[in-house]
């Protein structure tokens, strides 16, 4: 028998350094598989409480806590307050919260509410009408940049002489009166220094704070005092995950539950894969849009902004980066909405021919257009595909532009500041609510203020004369002449109504969304 | 007085090799090394990357930016050989333009930083007190993580391919820097330095005639590996969106597109990863074969 012949040293490295690699691999294999089969063989029994592990894109900002300017947020306000009133995601019919009937007057100044005489605070404290003018007055100050400042503004007085009922007067008859209940969250007025400072969230909703990490976390447990009855699920913990595709592979490594940021691609994939859920919000919709700085020299020429309106090739964007999960639109309008108007609503269907032939008018008469820059949030994974079909769309009539990502908090604070130098890519809600409430609250269309910084007075009119009528008897030649306005103006171009998506794993059941487009997790319960 | 004693007479030494004594052998050059072994399969790998760069525009049949009507994320096949992207661009031609922008990184801001750090590492180092200032000063460049840099640098310069050039520049000049002091360190000690010292040769002279020559060996290895680092942080700052702007392509941003579609394509990451992998290995295979022809 020969001896055994001694290994090099390096070449027994090498073995080492393979065979490690290898065990790696196979663990990291096994991980991942055995992960997916966990969410594979779920057994469907309800599991009594647990936490819902969520992934949001964007952390909260207690500045702008009422502003709907993040997942994150979205998810606090609707799992720590309630509203007075909630619409139903099918229709503007409100529905009782924490009030339980109204009364609107006959010339439309005047809402009697009742209110629930059985709710507490998280902090114990009793729910009573003083709460409710507090809110209002709260939403009411401009410091808080509340897109339905003006509305609540409007809003004189407040009878609070009963704990449980309180009546409202207004300056002028309201459209979108229950709008505004619908989208106000009770605030606790005894905690409103810490809610300023992000220490602390104090409502009356199914969940109560715990804790925040700036740029990391949230968490919330639940609220067992809760007035519609005890929630199922024990708590809430929100990872903040600015990264879509960490999302999507963090709920397929079974590390979330639910992904409420991801691409349509994603949820495309996902959907169809029994391990996962995919949900579509009709009726909470919101729609993407170009918005132009219109004292921008070469943007203040209404033919430069129609020919762009033109250029956009809006089922393209429909197609390939929605996926399917939109509608190309003219005007903000859903097909349910009363300002909805089909014919006005195509437009600016894509007209390459049309839009050549108005820059070059355009440029005929003297307008120069340099290089515009096109700004849009570099996180959520819609912008940075559409703002490239833009930049192609218009240079093909000759409008040159530079991309300019930035991150969410500064895109916002540039809209809500009016702050864009040229072109932006965003979204804008509220066109599923009362018409008015877009045309004289959103920032991108408030008639008094809005960030595209025009100024018309016709258009100022009409949609004043939307807002100061009673609420549900609008003359509907009104929003015909408020559609005519926000299309000669042609400030603001529309590309597409999108139907709001998150994913959740099987575990996850009844998960639910206000028509405000924020989840809904007080039904929802997981299973083993 | 004392009588000097010869015992024999002196007898010139011989110029010349001695009879019977084996030639010394001399080391093979860099050159040499570069075109065996190791070193050829490295320069083979870089020079095929330089030349696909190099006739990118020849070779793609589509603009880097250019969206092919109805060609949405399509897989690898004849019109498209490496497939599309989301928004309908082909793939190889991106690559192929994006192979560009890295040899500009690579080509252009290692060269330069690698300039700049050796200036800066003679002349400091001759004199103890501006050795002093410029190794604190490296020495907090130093203290930044490749990326940690990028990061801060693109915070007051806005992320492109400029702040990535100057980023990688920031990165280099210390490296090459230190390197040179090691070698004037070592050099100014040594006899003949001293000796044209004696007969006057001022500090610029000796730095020129004599430290400069004596370090460019290192300096070459160390470029080939400075060169490799380039790539990588090219590759990571466009992965973090720090780098090249959308649409233009870089082979980080490819790789990051790459991996967000790697559920719905695949495909789509292979060849821009492949070129890294090449002009990474390539630059790493010079760069030991000239440390091995060194120090043979």
């Amino acid at each position: 028998m020969s001896p055994a012949v001694p290994t090099h040293p390096r070449r027994r490295l090498r073995r080492l350094a393979a065979a490690t690699v290898a065990a790696l691999t196979l663990v990291a294999a096994t991980a991942c598989s055995s992960a997916v089969d966990e969410l594979k063989n779920t057994s469907g029994e309800r599991q009594e409480g647990g936490t819902l592990r969520v992934g949001a894109l964007q952390d909260i900002i207690p500045a702008r806590i009422f502003t709907n300017s993040s997942d994150g947020t979205d998810l606090l306000i609707s799992s720590v307050y309630d509203s007075l009133i909630d619409y139903p995601l099918d229709k503007l019919e409100p529905k009782p919260s924490l009030a339980t009937s109204w009364e609107l007057s006959q010339d439309g100044t005047q809402l009697s509410l009742q209110l629930r005489d059985d709710v507490k605070f998280h902090s114990g404290r009793p729910f009573t009408s003083k709460d409710v003018e507090f809110s209002i007055k709260t939403w009411a100050d401009p410091v808080w940049t509340v897109q339905l400042q003006r509305t609540a503004a409007a809003i004189t007085g407040f009878d609070t002489s009963d704990e449980h009922a309180i009546t409202l007067t207004f300056a002028h008859p309201l459209s979108n009166i229950f709008d505004l209940l619908d989208m106000l969250p009770i605030i606790d007025s005894e905690s409103i220094d810490q809610l300023r400072e992000g220490k602390a969230f104090v409502g009356t909703g199914p969940f109560e704070f715990e804790s925040w990490s700036p740029g990391a976390k949230l968490t919330f447990q639940r609220n067992d005092d809760y007035w519609r009855g005890k929630p199922s699920l024990d708590g809430i913990d929100v990872s903040v995950i600015p990264d879509p595709q960490a999302q999507v592979s963090q709920l397929r490594a079974h590390q979330l539950d639910v992904i409420l940021g991801a691409s349509y691609r994603d949820f495309e994939t996902l959907g169809k894969d029994d391990s996962f859920h995919v949900n579509k919000w009709e009726g909470a919709e919101s729609q993407v849009y170009v918005g132009t700085n219109v004292t921008n020299p070469a943007l203040s020429d209404v033919r430069v902004r129609q020919a762009i309106a033109s250029a956009l090739d809006r089922t393209r964007v429909v197609d390939e980066v929605l996926r399917g999960a939109g509608v190309p639109i003219s005007l903000p309008w859903p097909g349910y909405s009363p300002a909805y108007d089909e014919k006005a609503n195509a437009t600016y269907d894509y007209d390459l021919d049309k839009a050549k032939a108005l820059v070059d008018e355009a440029k005929a008469d003297g307008v120069m257009i340099p290089k515009l820059p096109l700004t849009y949030p570099s996180e959520a994974p819609i912008y940075g595909s559409i703002a490239q079909i833009v930049q192609a769309d218009l240079a093909k009539i000759g409008i040159e532009v530079e991309l300019d990502p930035q991150e969410n908090a500064q895109v916002v604070q540039q809209l809500i500041g009016a702050k864009f130098p040229g072109l932006w890519i965003l979204r804008h809600a509220y066109a599923h609510y009362t018409p008015s409430t877009l045309a004289v609250s959103a920032y991108p269309f408030n008639a008094d203020h809005n960030a595209s910084l025009y100024v018309n007075p016709d258009y100022k009119a009409a949609a004043e004369k939307v807002w100061k009528q009673k609420a549900g008897e609008v003359d509907p030649a009104d929003y015909t002449a408020l559609n005519e306005q926000l299309l000669e103006g042609s400030f603001l171009l529309e590309i597409a109504i999108i139907l709001p998506q998150n994913a959740t794993s099987a575990r996850v059941h009844d998960l639910g969304e206000t028509k405000r487009g924020e989840p809904v997790l007080y039904d929802t319960y997981l299973t083993k | 007085m004392t009588d000097i004693a010869v015992a024999e007479p002196l007898v010139p030494v011989p110029v010349g090799p001695v009879p019977d004594d084996p030639a010394p052998v001399r080391r093979p050059g860099l050159l040499h090394a570069l075109v065996h072994g190791r070193g050829l399969v490295g320069l083979v790998l870089v020079g095929a990357v330089v030349l696909l760069g190099v006739l990118g525009p020849l070779l793609a049949p589509y603009g880097p930016t250019e969206q092919v009507a109805g060609a949405n994320l399509l897989g690898p096949g004849p019109g498209h050989w490496l497939g599309t992207d989301e928004l309908n661009r082909d793939i190889w031609s991106r690559t192929l333009y994006g192979i560009r922008a890295d040899l500009v990184v690579v080509f252009a801001a290692v060269p330069v930083g690698a300039v700049l750090g050796v200036l800066l590492g003679l002349v400091t180092s001759w004199w103890s007190v501006t050795d002093v200032i410029a190794q604190r000063a490296f020495d907090l460049l130093l203290a930044f993580p490749a990326l940690i840099l990028g990061i801060l640098l693109t915070a007051f310069l806005g992320p492109g391919l400029l702040t990535v050039g100057v980023v990688i520049v920031a990165l280099e000049i210390p490296v090459f820097g230190r390197l040179v002091r090691t070698a004037v360190r070592t050099v100014r000690e040594m006899p003949f330095v001293e000796a044209s010292q004696v007969v006057g040769a001022g500090p610029a002279w000796v730095l020129r005639k004599h430290v400069l020559p004596n370090s460019l060996e290192p300096l070459t290895v160390q470029l080939a590996v400075s060169m490799s680092v380039a790539v990588f942080v090219e590759g990571a700052m466009s992965f973090l969106g720090l780098g090249v702007r959308p649409p233009h392509p870089s082979l980080g941003s490819l790789i990051k597109d790459g991996v967000r579609l790697l559920h719905d394509a695949p495909t789509f990451a292979v060849g821009p990863l492949t070129v890294v992998v090449a002009l990474v290995l390539g630059l790493l295979l010079i760069s030991q074969s000239l440390s091995e022809a060194r120090r043979a």
